[in-house]
């Protein structure tokens, strides 16, 4: 009986936060029509922003690859002074407002900083800029790749790595070879957590880059720009288009997992 | 090739896992390194390996001081005990590995692997992944991944733990064989003491951190030198005596354990290290002890003490048997067939005067005489 009523909550308060998720992307899929969706993406600005955010978020994605893998590597796998406080650095863009990551952000790049006048001197401004825009959303978006490549290549066996080593292979060979295939997953779902949570950014993005239409305007800046000025069929439309590349690229990311070879 | 450690330390956040430890194992000898979880054995094997980076002192292999050199480059072949193979590769894959990292051809690696899959019974598997093997399957292609990059050095750390008996016997004939064609200087670490007497050439008794004793089997099983190896080598009979009395054959020895309600004496052969007066550790084999109903004089040379069966657990062919003398309990191996007493029974406890013998190792060895004694007693 007691098994029953437990059983009867959890179904309920799991319903009820679903209703959260679910309602409000009925609200947006019920209060337009298909044709015009289609013609709201005919407009220039709005694709402007569509490119834009792809172009960005995607670079995005490039460089926490480049840069990120190596430090969850670090993480993961290597013991040095300061670690503890280096896990702490890349933890706090997750708890940090985006809006301070942004001025941050636009205090550093800006004429105001050492460092931004050295850049402004040799002619490099990332200010209103879609390389400002990269670094805001990289900034944002970096750690979740970092830790979920980290919680991946902790989660391999350390005695198949050190196999590996003993068989005569360089620790690059190791990583190579043995620890990325093996984390491949948790690397995979870093990637998407990224590349989503750079689509979607929104603060530090408007602090570096500010929302210049047709420049440096991105699908959630101009969601917010549309809603703003009244004009709802254009954001529901860029709403819309986000919701389902997130979707989409969650579904084929799980059904690709699913696939994965036990123990692999 | 041989081994060399030469004052190896290692502490793990502030605890010492290895002391000074010094270690010599001939070129193509079959050592093993015996003790307890977390006396130090996985560790040691790491520093010789070149995964684990000592705190003090030195490891040499073939005369040559590898302390500063990667695993990759010590020659050394390690098989972990959970196999440790690679869960992406095949078999075939997985044994290859080391080969393709030593950039043998392609047609080389599959001639080379071709003969020692067939060899190996490993042929009809070479396509499955790890997790479609069963746990032999994993250990030989773990060991056969280790033996085809043609290591100088093979360390195994308690590779049979995980298996049932039955493979582990056929995988550790397997492995002696190997050992024995190759000549294959080998480390095998196991707590297991039945494996180590049926495989090693010598034993080191590791106990926190420190090298307790290295004998070979039947010199570690008949002389322990300290109390913590008779007991780990199966020996749980610990008399605390104190030297009565001594003539050139025999000694008469006061047994004073805690909690006897009435020392007793006892005789044994005398050993040089006996002094008049003198406290010793005495180790008595189960095995060498007999039941029986009556205080008869069988030999005029046998001990005999009452006693009572207070347990008995089944081992098979033989009885362990525990028998309270005064408040001291007494541990006996019976085979069955000798075993015809009831639990709380009383009987008369008999052995010989060399079935015990001092702990203190190789140094106080029974003088020839008393071990062609022992021998004949053992027939009766």
């Amino acid at each position: 009986m007691r098994d029953i009523l437990f059983n009867l909550i959890i179904s309920l308060l799991s319903g009820i936060f679903m209703c959260l998720i679910v309602l409000p992307l009925v609200a947006l899929f019920t209060t337009t029509s298909w044709s015009e969706l289609a013609g709201q993406f005919k407009s220039p600005l709005i694709v402007s922003a569509v490119i834009i955010s792809f172009q960005t978020s995607l670079a995005v994605l490039l460089a926490a690859l480049v840069f990120g893998l190596p430090v969850a590597y670090l993480l993961a796998m290597k013991n040095f002074p300061g670690k503890e406080i280096l896990d702490t650095l890349i933890d706090l863009p997750i708890c940090m407002p985006p809006l301070v990551a942004g001025l941050g952000l636009l205090i550093l790049l800006g004429g105001e900083s050492k460092f931004g006048v050295f850049l402004n001197s040799r002619g490099v401004d990332l200010i209103f800029s879609k390389p400002g825009i990269v670094m805001a959303q990289l900034f944002v978006a970096g750690p979740f790749l970092i830790k979920s490549s980290r919680q991946a290549f902790e989660a391999v066996n350390k005695n198949v790595t050190q196999a590996s080593r003993c068989l005569g292979a360089s620790e690059f060979h190791t990583f190579r070879k043995v620890l990325l295939p093996l984390a491949r997953n948790g690397i995979y779902a870093g990637m998407i957590m990224t590349w989503a949570r750079a689509l979607g950014e929104f603060g530090a993005t408007s602090m570096v880059a500010g929302c210049i239409p047709g420049r440096t305007e991105t699908m959630t800046q101009a969601i917010f720009g549309y809603a703003m000025s009244g004009e709802m069929g254009s954001s529901i439309a860029i709403a819309l288009l986000l919701i389902v590349f997130s979707f989409t690229s969650l579904l084929v990311f799980k059904s690709r997992i699913r696939k994965q070879l036990p123990g692999a | 090739m041989n081994i060399v450690l030469r004052q190896i330390s290692k502490s793990f956040h502030g605890r010492p896992v290895l002391e000074n430890l010094d270690l010599k194992v001939a070129p193509g000898e079959f050592h093993v390194l015996l003790g307890p979880s977390g006396g130090g054995k996985t560790t040691m094997v790491s520093v010789i390996a070149g995964l684990t980076k000592p705190d003090s002192g030195s490891v040499l292999i073939n005369d040559r001081d590898v302390s500063l050199l990667p695993p990759g480059k010590r020659k050394i072949g390690l098989v972990f005990q959970d196999c440790a193979i690679f869960p992406h590769l095949d078999v075939f894959d997985n044994i290859a590995y080391g080969l393709r990292v030593r950039k043998q051809g392609e047609a080389n690696i599959r001639q080379k692997l071709k003969y020692y899959l067939e060899k190996t019974g490993l042929e009809k598997e070479k396509h499955k992944f790890p997790h479609q093997l069963s746990g032999g399957q994993k250990q030989r292609t773990a060991l056969l991944r280790t033996l085809v990059t043609e290591p100088e050095v093979l360390l195994l750390d308690e590779p049979m733990s995980s298996l049932d008996i039955l493979t582990r016997e056929q995988i550790s004939a397997e492995l002696v064989n190997i050992q024995r064609k190759t000549g294959l200087t080998t480390i095998y670490v196991t707590h297991n003491q039945a494996e180590a007497f049926s495989l090693g050439d010598r034993i080191s008794v590791l106990h926190n951190g420190k090298i307790e004793q290295i004998e070979t089997p039947e010199e570690l099983f008949y002389h322990p030198k300290t109390e913590f190896v008779a007991r780990f080598v199966g020996i749980n009979n610990i008399l605390k005596a104190k030297v009565a009395a001594t003539s050139r054959r025999e000694a008469v020895m006061e047994i004073t354990n805690e909690g006897l309600s009435q020392s007793f004496k006892l005789k044994v052969k005398n050993y040089p290290v006996f002094k008049k007066g003198e406290a010793i550790n005495l180790c008595l084999h189960p095995e060498k002890i007999n039941l029986s109903k009556k205080n008869a004089a069988i030999d005029g040379g046998l001990n005999r003490i009452c006693g009572k069966i207070i347990k008995r657990t089944n081992h098979g062919n033989t009885f362990k048997v525990t028998v309270d003398i005064r408040g001291l309990a007494l541990h006996a191996v019976i085979p069955k067939f000798l075993f015809n007493f009831q639990v709380y029974e009383e009987v008369w406890v008999v052995f010989a005067p060399d079935a015990l013998h001092p702990l203190c190792g190789r140094r106080c060895r029974a003088p020839e005489f008393s071990r062609k004694c022992h021998n004949d007693l053992l027939t009766y």
